[in-house]
């Protein structure tokens, strides 16, 4: 019974977030004892929620941090998911097109390193100032951060189709069309999926970071400007849970989409149960 | 003998066949094996791990090409009958698409070979009859235990209706109760479709059970060293693996890889 209720997902779920909020409610009072601002630069987690939920207008045009957040998010998101779109398509088609020719895995593999390697703190000044637009940077650079785990995994995917799979469409005399369509695509679905899991959060932390550098109207730059002392505290660390909590709740739904469009995932799930 | 007269269905001769290993050294697979297969003689290969038993099946079914050495299949080359798709192939692995029920997997072939769609379906329920699978026609092989996959692929072999059976070490991941009732099944199946089956294996007892003649490979190289008639009568049934007939025909094919 106890083993039962231990090995719940939920159980444990609960338990980490309790921990979590602990050790944030400690921490709260410890830096809370020894200020030396006039405000708490640590509030309590009550307090954060409770402004969120605030009614009194922050802004000239008389915004609540509420909609604050939630105009800027739908600004940062929308880029970020436009980029992580595009990302996607890209990484994908370079996967194909790396698994179909040696040549062309061979000379686009160090780029992707490479790509991987700047920093995208470095990159996305660079980014910036080329476009010259926050938007469109944004979304490249969501789009660069997405591409490469997605062009990555799927090739692995593809890779990891062993013998004698290859071998059965050989017997059948699969043309290479369908050996793409019917064996080495949907054999590589989970080790895409595992590369937009990896980059969906990435996209949406990119673009927020790429809002700091100017000014504007996105997460990033309420969040900077926050930090600067122009707008509350509080509108920061409203920012900083609700991008973590899109964060996440990202990551899930692209294992809720996989699971969705492949029922032998599903099936097996209620198998185990 | 007098289908020997007659144009044999498979016919290998002094095939070889050399591989590389990872240092680039060579590798002799197979060395001067020459076997004439008649049309629907159940025919094992028997040797030990490493003997090139599916390295010779699968230059029959023109997967691999051998370095020297001739291969004919129904008068023509192991190419043209691989894409008259006339070869049924059992993996030891039984190669199933996780994401496909076990009816679409079974269809997988027809699909390419673009069967009409109501043929498809007659096949299917044809086949699933044959092996005994008619309820889990929806199942994911996921859902399945491994007995029950090594059917689906024997299904899916059989629903192209091909002239050969090329199986490798079908049933050595299943247990001994599970690997005789399947036993059973194949050879039921045989008389009833009278195809010509090549089948692998390292048992001994199985191959005895199975075949009509039993083709043994020595290693390092692989060679045929001894080819056995089996001379047990047919329908064979479980009764006979306990016969003096049976326990010789053991004895012989064991002494001949002994001398090796
Ligand atoms: N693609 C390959 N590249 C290099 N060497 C190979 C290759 N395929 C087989 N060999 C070698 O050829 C020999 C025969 O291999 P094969 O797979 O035909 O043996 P087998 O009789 O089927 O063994 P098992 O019972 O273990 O399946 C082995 O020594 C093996 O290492
Ligand atoms: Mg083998």
């Amino acid at each position: 019974m106890i083993k039962r209720i231990t090995s719940s997902k939920g159980i444990v779920t609960a338990v980490w977030v309790l921990g979590l909020v602990v050790i944030w409610e400690i921490c709260a009072f410890i830096v809370g004892a020894t200020q030396r601002t006039p405000v708490n630069v640590l509030p309590h987690l009550y307090q954060i929620i409770g402004s969120f939920f605030d009614t009194k207008s922050i802004t000239g045009s008389g915004d609540t941090i509420a909609t604050l957040v939630f105009s800027s998010a739908a600004e940062t998101l929308s880029r970020a998911l436009i980029g992580f779109i595009i990302g996607m398509v890209l990484g994908y088609i370079l996967a194909l097109l790396m698994h179909l020719s040696h040549i062309v895995e061979k000379i686009a593999f160090p780029y992707l390193m490479i790509i991987q390697m700047i920093p995208i703190l470095g990159m996305a000044p660079i980014v910036l100032s080329i476009t010259g637009d926050i938007s469109s940077a944004r979304i490249i650079i969501a789009a660069i951060l997405t591409f490469y785990p997605v062009s990555t995994n799927t090739l692995a995917g593809f890779k990891s189709v062993g013998r004698e799979r290859h071998e059965l469409m050989r017997s059948y005399g699969a043309s290479k069309f369908q050996l793409y369509t019917k064996m080495l695509i949907p054999s590589a679905m989970s080790y895409f999926f595992t590369g937009l899991k990896i980059s969906a959060p990435m996209a949406i932390t990119a673009s927020i970071l790429v809002d700091t550098l100017q000014g504007g109207n996105g997460l990033g730059c309420m969040l900077s400007q926050s930090l600067k002392g122009s707008m509350t505290r509080f509108v920061f660390w409203d920012i900083v849970i609700f991008s973590a909590v899109i964060g996440v709740l990202s990551y899930y739904l692209m294992g809720v989409i996989e699971r969705a469009i492949t029922p032998s995932k599903r099936k097996a799930k209620k198998k185990a149960q | 003998m007098s289908e020997k007269t007659n144009a044999p269905e498979i016919s290998v001769k002094n095939v070889s066949m050399v591989f590389s290993d990872s240092k680039g050294n060579p590798v002799q697979a197979l060395k001067n094996v020459s076997i004439d297969i008649q049309k629907g003689e159940f025919i094992s290969l028997l040797g030990p791990s490493g003997c090139g038993k599916s390295t010779l099946l699968r230059i029959v079914s023109d997967l691999l090409t051998p370095t020297s050495g001739e291969v004919t299949v129904c008068g023509k080359t192991p190419r043209e009958t691989r894409l008259e798709q006339k070869f049924g192939i059992v993996f030891q692995n039984p190669v199933l698409l996780d994401w496909r029920t076990v009816r679409k997997n079974i269809r997988l072939p027809l699909e390419m070979m673009k069967v009409p769609k109501e043929e498809q379906a007659s096949r299917i329920e044809q086949v699933l009859e044959l092996v005994g699978l008619k309820e889990f026609g929806n199942s994911y092989p996921g859902q399945l235990s491994g007995g029950m996959q090594q059917r689906v692929g024997i299904a899916r072999a059989l629903a192209i209706q091909p002239d050969i059976l090329l199986m490798d070490e079908p049933f050595s991941a299943l247990d001994e109760f599970t690997r005789e009732k399947l036993n059973d099944d194949v050879l039921s199946i045989w008389r009833k479709t009278n195809k010509t089956v090549l089948f692998v294996t390292h048992n001994i007892a199985e191959s005895v059970y199975m075949s009509d003649r039993i083709c043994v490979l020595s290693p390092h190289p692989g060679r045929l060293s001894a080819i056995v008639d089996v001379d047990l009568p047919r329908p064979r049934n479980a009764d006979m693996r306990g016969t003096p007939e049976f326990a010789a025909l053991v004895e012989k094919v064991r002494n001949s890889f002994e001398g090796i």
